[in-house]
């Protein structure tokens, strides 16, 4: 066998097409470009729009002084350096880090109430029928309710002395930490709905069998949700984690206006409420928007950390 | 030929079409037809005596047809606002006397030489004038009255051992009346502390037995400290509302409408103290209890020999004035006229049940109501309303610290730093505004 040193001819050249097959190509991934672009254009006007230019306006907004609908002047970082020596800022913002802890709680119990669904756990059916009703109501009508629910003489301590829990019998929306955490629970009731079904989504993509193969190995309920359900339901949980985290402080508004303004004293003032109380009612459209920006940030702290973990999961190649 | 025709009867119609514009265009001398004023009111009153003003006026003025644009009034101030900052939208608007009319004073038109003459048959206007004072600027008109008087329930008092014909009249008797009432039982004063409504309404009828109105003008103007004795002493009292256990003991979570008021209506407090029109008033009591089970009387006098001590704390209530804006400005003046007339005077009384500022209403129309009676011999006697006078921020201090000072999680000593951080952190009280 002899080696040829001669030059092998050019594979390339026998693939590479004719000019006009790569105009042809080029025209087309410019159409579809321009047809990409083009679908995505009312998304982005949209967003431009309704997300960016309220927000850059706010920041301006942030960066003036106003006294009541007169004209406003520049108040360079005055509206900041004023948040800190605000108590009733400081105030909100403590209680923002008390509901940001109860995030586990918002993450955990839909999900256990999903695989209980998933698993028709008795009285299944009764609960898949009604655990969204909550989340369709609206929250102002939620925080109507709950005033009575919750009222000293209201259905649940009437319930709590009816079995002989008297000493749990709260005033509830009286006391510094009752009312706080009272307002989270009325809105994980009412909120809770959208992460079941989001878990019940994500939950219909696991195979019956990984579930029924983990029960006749022996695991337990609790074993099966954080060794099989859990792992195979992470970018469900990353995604209901972060909508959560960016949402849990502003679906507490209308809740608080209905159920609290934000008392007794500064106990329920949360940082959105007060964007609302020093813009509308002290009419101070800088000072408020301050806060709002300051709101912004410290959201978008809270959430990086999940978004981060999120596409991290998202682009995770399949092993 | 035929293009030329098209293009001529195109022509003819586009400056017919341009002409109608112009004519239509919004201003006061339109002579083809009723002039449309555009009405931003909450409705104070409700919507059937609303419905009486629009009928009533435009039957009476042909010229002008009314369209109201009702908002409800805790929304009132989102709409209002865009309109104000965009200088568009109404031609007519209202605000609450005082303060906050005060603030937004720039969107309306002052009345100038005419505010005494369309004002000239009503008791009060000085809440719609600066300062509350009519020879300074007037933005509009005001028909209806408001302040606050303590109901009581005669029946409870009577189960008490206590005189219904003879309410506590000094603080001290108030005291000992509130130990009978909660002996046999019931809640002394029922009372809603959530929300600024109680704090910014109980606030005058203490503060009375220690200011003097030009003390309250200071309020006003943000030139009284809230570390000055007067207004700390006007603090302790309304704390020991709630501490001496007068009042219902979930009162910092609760809000006097509905709740607090619901209280004094089921037969559950010998008083309640709240607003003489409006919502929740002699004539829900009234309905509630039966009208000779109520009884009215002054918030009992800590200091019976303070010049205001005697006084009623009132307040014009809703005042309509023409938007700088509008251009039709003569049309939406002859509204507000009307407003403030007689006729207007008595549709409020009639409807609204309200308390009329027009001294010429007919004392016939007036309710029969043994309280709404006594109401108009309280209110004989007015003063400045103090509460009017705070500041958002400040009205809001008010109504938490007085909530943490109930729950004994703040001193009044610490509730007078905190109102008087509110004052420095007042827009609108400013000093060199």
């Amino acid at each position: 066998m002899s080696i040829s040193t001669a030059p092998a001819a050019e594979p390339a050249a026998a693939t590479t097409p004719p000019a006009p097959v790569r105009r042809t190509r080029r025209f087309r991934h410019a159409r579809e470009w321009w047809f990409g672009a083009l679908l995505v254009l009312p998304a982005l006007a949209l967003a431009f729009t309704f997300k960016l230019v309220p927000l850059v306006r706010g920041v301006t907004t942030s960066f003036e002084s106003s006294s009541g609908f007169g004209d406003s002047s520049f108040a360079g970082f005055d509206n900041y350096t004023r948040m800190f020596d605000d108590p009733m800022v400081l105030a909100s913002f403590r209680n923002a880090l008390l509901v940001v802890a109860t995030l586990p709680v918002w993450i955990v119990v839909p999900l256990v109430l999903a695989v209980l669904i998933h698993q028709r756990a008795p009285g299944w059916k009764f609960f898949r029928a009604v655990y969204f009703i909550p989340y369709t109501i609206a929250p102002i009508v939620v925080g109507i309710m709950f005033r009575q629910i919750l009222a000293p003489d209201g259905p649940i301590n009437a319930l709590l002395r009816t079995v002989g829990l008297e000493p749990l019998a709260l005033e509830w929306l009286n006391g510094r930490n009752s009312a706080l955490f009272s307002l989270v629970a009325v809105a994980l009731w009412s909120f809770f709905g959208l992460g079941v079904m989001t878990y019940l989504a994500g939950l219909a993509t696991i195979p019956d069998e990984v579930l029924e193969a983990a029960y006749l190995d022996g695991a337990g309920f609790w074993r099966r949700l954080f060794s099989v359900v859990v792992p195979m339901l992470r970018p469900t949980v990353a995604y209901w984690s972060v909508l959560c985290a960016s949402g849990v402080l502003i679906w507490l508004f209308p809740l608080i206006y209905a159920l609290t303004q934000g008392g007794p004293g500064d106990a329920t003032m949360l940082p959105e409420y007060l964007v609302f109380l020093t813009t509308f009612q002290f009419l101070d459209r800088g000072y408020g928007s301050a806060i709002g920006i300051a709101l912004f940030v410290f959201v978008a702290l809270i959430s990086v950390f999940s978004v981060r973990h999120m596409f991290k999961e998202g682009t995770r190649k399949p092993r | 030929m035929f293009r030329r025709r098209l293009t001529g009867v195109l022509a003819a119609g586009v400056a017919t079409a341009a002409l109608l514009a112009a004519c239509g265009g919004g201003g006061d001398d339109a002579a083809d037809g009723p002039v449309t004023l555009k009405v931003l009111t909450w409705e104070p009153g409700g919507t059937e005596y609303w419905q009486q003003v629009k009928s009533t006026f435009e039957a009476s003025h042909q010229d002008i047809k009314l369209d109201l644009q009702s908002v409800p009034f805790d929304k009132y101030p989102e709409v209002q606002g865009p309109y104000i900052t965009s200088q568009s939208g109404p031609d007519v608007m209202a605000n609450n006397a005082g303060l906050e009319l005060f603030d937004r004073r720039g969107a309306y038109t002052p009345l100038g030489d005419k505010a005494a003459e369309i004002n000239k048959d009503l008791v009060t206007y000085s809440g719609a004038c600066e300062e509350f004072d009519t020879s300074k600027p007037c933005y509009g008109v005001p028909f209806s009255y408001q302040g606050n008087v303590l109901y009581y329930n005669k029946d409870v008092l009577t189960a008490a051992g206590l005189d219904p014909e003879n309410p506590p009249a000094t603080w001290d008797e108030f005291g000992a009346a509130c130990d009978a009432v909660k002996k046999a039982g019931k809640t002394c004063l029922a009372l809603g502390l959530s929300g600024t409504f109680p704090a910014y309404w109980d606030f005058p009828e203490i503060a009375r037995n220690y200011l003097t109105e030009d003390d309250i003008r200071g309020v006003l103007n943000g030139t009284l400290s809230w570390k000055d004795p007067k207004l700390v002493q006007v603090l302790e009292k309304l704390a020991e509302i709630t501490t001496k256990g007068w009042a219902n003991k979930n009162a910092p979570s609760i809000t006097m409408l509905p709740d607090g008021a619901d209280i004094f209506q089921r037969g559950d407090a010998a008083f309640a103290g709240t607003i003489i029109s409006d919502a929740v008033n002699w004539e829900a009591f009234g309905k509630a209890l039966g009208d000779d089970k109520l009884g009215v009387t002054r918030w009992p006098a800590i200091n019976p020999s303070a010049p205001l001590a005697g006084k009623f704390s009132g307040i014009e209530g809703a005042v309509y004035g023409v938007t700088k804006w509008s251009e039709k400005k003569e049309a939406g003046l002859k509204f507000i006229t009307w407003l403030a007339g007689k006729e207007n005077g008595e549709l409020w009384v009639k409807y609204a049940k309200g308390q009329p500022l027009n001294k010429n209403v007919d004392p016939a129309l007036l309710p029969e109501s043994p309280a709404f009676k006594k109401i108009q011999e309280l209110i004989a006697e007015p003063t400045l309303h103090a509460g009017v006078m705070l500041s958002g921020p400040e009205a809001d201090a008010l109504a938490r610290g007085w909530q943490q000072v109930t729950l004994g999680q703040l001193t009044v000593d610490k509730w007078a730093d905190q109102m008087q951080q509110a004052l420095e952190r007042s827009p609108t009280k400013k000093q060199g505004n």
